[in-house]
């Protein structure tokens, strides 16, 4: 090589430099989807939460751990209106494994709340495992917080919820009236006091105003089967779709994008995720998402 | 109290009323197996009011048909053995200082109670559960008694949650303990809850003027029972009492005010027999029906009291349309006169109400509904897969059905108010009632339609409309619309209560073809 070639190649490298190291970066920052197939519920469970590089990761010895599931409707977990029990299960069973020194379980229900605890199967699922409380909403733990959204200036979110060490976000996927699906973004209405009803006139502003402000550590989407119409509660076995999958991501609206992709449908058509993903929670953009396999 | 015999049994029956009571509230299971129903369901009164009224039988009130023929062969021993109302009155009334008895109450009063309610019920007004003495008992602990105790154990809860935050967990296990075995579920305020309260305490202090005032002077049932018990084969001996003694006049808690024992006020406690300081009182079979008193009432009185029945029949039966337009009976009711002639108003649908959708009517259904369960929309709504109250009646007024039968039944239709619902009056989005319609078709259903927003922008918004034929009338939508003026969309009464279909001749689109 010359000094006229070199002093080209030189040049050319340190002017490129920044961009190769940028896109390199960029490379790492790439949200990351696990996607974990079978019909084994908690097998997949596991799998998906350990591609995410284990619960270790986000539990630390001597944590409380809130694992929040939807079940708030009273419907059987077969038609995929609240999540699934065993991978509930799963979950809580990893925390514990992880060192956590308390789990606790709940849900703002819809429907009557002893009602929707016993027949969505959760309760059940987890009675008698030690250090884990499957407790009713108490309405006395709701407090006002200054969230500063767009839309919400103020709620009442759930205290323990906000005291909680580590907050895992475990909806099933589904359909929704209003929203068009309901998953991790939709999933937080379950730690919101209050007259709920009213968010629904700015629905995608006030959920990304909320996940701007409370934040999960994990999203563990449930799509072992999804409810593909009359959502959110369904009732209709012909609506149900099996998938057996389980969907985990840190990036909550990465994981919503991608299981919006079960139903046909795209992010962009999801007005929720799309508000989040405007509101920088995450990558809604699939071509920037790293779905692995696990 | 001494420890007779049937003093030990009418405290097992009071404990007995007082854990079934405690058990009708969902605790886990879809069934009730025992509920306080079981007290009605031995109750003749409330047999015979039915019978009258409905002119049908059911086998539910078998346990009353055996209760009279049972009081026919020993009298009135439910009183003083079974009544936990009379029961609560013997525990008390040795701490209410006695003055003397109420002139006006003796004599014929019990008849001009007992005999209007009967003859009302002829003429298709049940009016029975208003006095019978376990529907009084019952209501005041339905309506006040239990949920003040739930809501001071709540308050206190939540005190200690003021004073300790997170730190209340450790007293969790103690608190959930007595919440779920004791407490009822839901914090719920009746109406008539002061009423039903003032009415039990009444009965309470006429014990200031003599023992079981009520009993002997007033109680429908007790009436009933003792008419029946005249001809029971036991007699007591000697008739009256003795010239030597007269121990019986303070033993007797219901008799001896003429100076013998008057077989239709006694109520077998046997004390009597126990305290007599001589040993003479005894109890024996005999056939003998002399001492027994004239068989029916004065003519006057009859006739006067089946009068009264009519009197009280139909002038009560006035409704506005108003009135009538919100009566929402609980699920499975298809008729409001079938109801109206079967319903005991005791209360127990709704104290077992899961989601607080059942209140005690106390001008919504004229006078002649005083009592009787409304569905109240704004407050509580009729949980889909919930069957309890047609568990816990004890007549069957609310039928008793499977769920999947259940759900399809009718309370009412829902209907949209557009000058409030907000995608109609604001423009803006809503449809929080068709997310909890329950029903898997969506009896509330929306559509997109372009519209121009009040700020003049023209933009999308989903208008919500009411497929009436699959609508059951639960009213959760009601209940949830976030409105809080007056809700966008209320619940109806409607005639024809014919079940929804199983397969809508709409089915719905799926917006997600495969």
């Amino acid at each position: 090589m010359d000094r006229r070639t070199f002093l080209k190649a030189s040049g050319a490298a340190s002017l490129l430099a920044p961009a190769l190291i940028r896109e390199a970066l960029a490379a790492q920052q790439q949200p990351l989807v696990a996607v974990a197939e079978g019909k084994d519920y908690p097998a997949i469970t596991r799998r998906a939460i350990n591609a995410m590089g284990g619960m270790k990761r986000f539990v630390k010895a001597g944590d409380v751990v809130v694992v929040k599931p939807n079940m708030g409707w009273d419907r059987s977990a077969e038609l995929a209106a609240n999540t699934h029990p065993q991978v509930v299960r799963a979950v809580v069973e990893e925390c514990l494994a992880a060192g956590a020194r308390k789990v606790k379980v709940f849900d703002y229900t819809c429907n009557d709340a002893r009602r929707c605890y016993v027949n969505s199967g959760i309760e059940n699922a987890l009675k008698g495992m030690k250090n884990v409380d499957c407790k009713q909403i108490e309405p006395e733990r709701f407090r006002k917080v200054a969230i500063n959204g767009q839309f919400l200036k103020e709620w009442e979110l759930y205290d323990e919820a906000l005291t909680a060490n580590v907050y895992i976000n475990v909806p099933v996927a589904k359909h929704h009236g209003l929203s068009r699906l309901t998953l991790g973004l939709k999933n937080i209405m379950g730690i919101m006091g209050g007259n709920r009803g009213y968010i629904h006139r700015s629905l995608d502003v006030a959920l990304a105003d909320v996940n701007a402000h409370f934040k999960s550590s994990l999203t563990i989407i449930d799509a072992t089967r999804i409810l593909t119409a009359h959502g959110p509660q369904g009732g209709n076995i012909a609506d149900v779709k099996v998938l057996n999958k389980v969907i985990a991501s840190t990036d909550v609206v990465a994981a919503d994008a991608f299981a919006t992709t079960l139903f046909g449908l795209k992010p962009s058509d999801i007005p929720v995720t799309v508000a989040a993903y405007k509101r920088g929670l995450g990558e809604m953009d699939l071509a920037r998402i790293r779905v692995v396999k696990a | 109290m001494k420890r007779t015999p049937a003093r030990i049994s009418q405290l097992v029956f009071l404990a007995l009323f007082l854990i079934l009571f405690v058990q009708t509230e969902y605790r886990g299971r879809d069934e009730i197996n025992a509920a306080v129903n079981t007290f009605f369901r031995v109750d003749p009164l409330v047999m015979f009011s039915y019978l009258l009224s409905a002119k049908s039988w059911t086998w539910l009130l078998l346990p009353a048909a055996l209760m009279t023929l049972a009081t026919l062969v020993l009298g009135r021993f439910f009183c003083g053995w079974i009544c936990p109302l009379g029961t609560v009155l013997d525990l008390v009334t040795s701490r209410i200082r006695k003055t003397t008895p109420i002139r006006a109450l003796r004599g014929n009063t019990k008849y001009w109670l007992l005999l209007p309610l009967l003859s009302a019920s002829l003429f298709n007004l049940n009016l029975s559960g208003l006095l019978d003495p376990i529907a009084i008992l019952l209501r005041g602990l339905t309506f006040l008694l239990h949920p003040l105790m739930g809501l001071t154990a709540r308050e206190g809860w939540v005190a200690l949650y003021r004073l300790m935050g997170e730190r209340r967990d450790s007293l969790a296990p103690a608190y959930n303990l007595i919440r779920d075995n004791l407490l009822p579920f839901r914090d719920t305020l009746y109406p008539l809850a002061l009423f039903s309260a003032v009415i039990l305490l009444a009965v309470i202090a006429l014990e200031r003027f003599e023992t079981r005032n009520w009993c002997r002077n007033l109680c429908p049932l007790g009436t009933l029972l003792g008419w029946l018990g005249r001809f029971s084969i036991f007699k007591r001996t000697p008739g009256g009492l003795c010239a030597d003694c007269g121990a019986c006049r303070d033993l007797c808690p219901t008799s001896f005010e003429e100076g013998h024992l008057d077989k239709g006020a006694c109520v077998l406690c046997l004390d009597c027999q126990s305290g007599c300081p001589n040993g003479r009182v005894a109890f024996r079979p005999s056939l003998d029906m002399k001492g027994a008193g004239p068989l029916m009432p004065e003519r006057r009185v009859l006739l006067g009291g089946m009068a009264g029945g009519l009197l009280l029949a139909i002038p009560t039966r006035f409704r506005s349309p108003e009135q009538v337009s919100r009566t929402l009976r609980p699920p499975g009711v298809r008729s409001e006169d079938d109801f109206l002639k079967r319903c005991v108003r005791c209360g127990e649908c709704m104290k077992v109400c899961l989601k607080s959708a059942l209140y005690p009517a106390a001008y919504q259904a004229g006078i002649e509904g005083f009592y009787t369960p409304l569905v109240i929309p704004r407050l509580g709504y009729c949980e889909y897969n919930c069957t309890l109250c047609g568990q816990v009646c004890p007549t069957g007024a609310i039928p008793r059905l499977p769920v999947e039968i259940k759900k399809r039944e009718v309370i009412g239709k829902a209907v949209f108010d557009k000058n409030h619902c907000l995608p109609f009056a604001r423009k803006i989005d809503c449809i929080v009632c068709e997310e909890h319609c329950p029903i898997p078709e969506k009896a509330i259903r929306s559509r997109e339609i372009t519209v121009i927003g009040l700020d003049g922008i023209s933009k999308i918004v989903k208008e919500p409309y009411v497929l009436e034929e699959i609508c059951n009338g639960c009213g959760i939508c009601e209940y949830v619309c976030p409105l809080e003026t007056k809700a966008g969309i209320e619940v109806f009464a409607v005639k024809n209560r014919a079940p929804i279909s199983q397969n809508p001749a709409n089915p719905p689109a799926n917006p997600y073809p495969p």
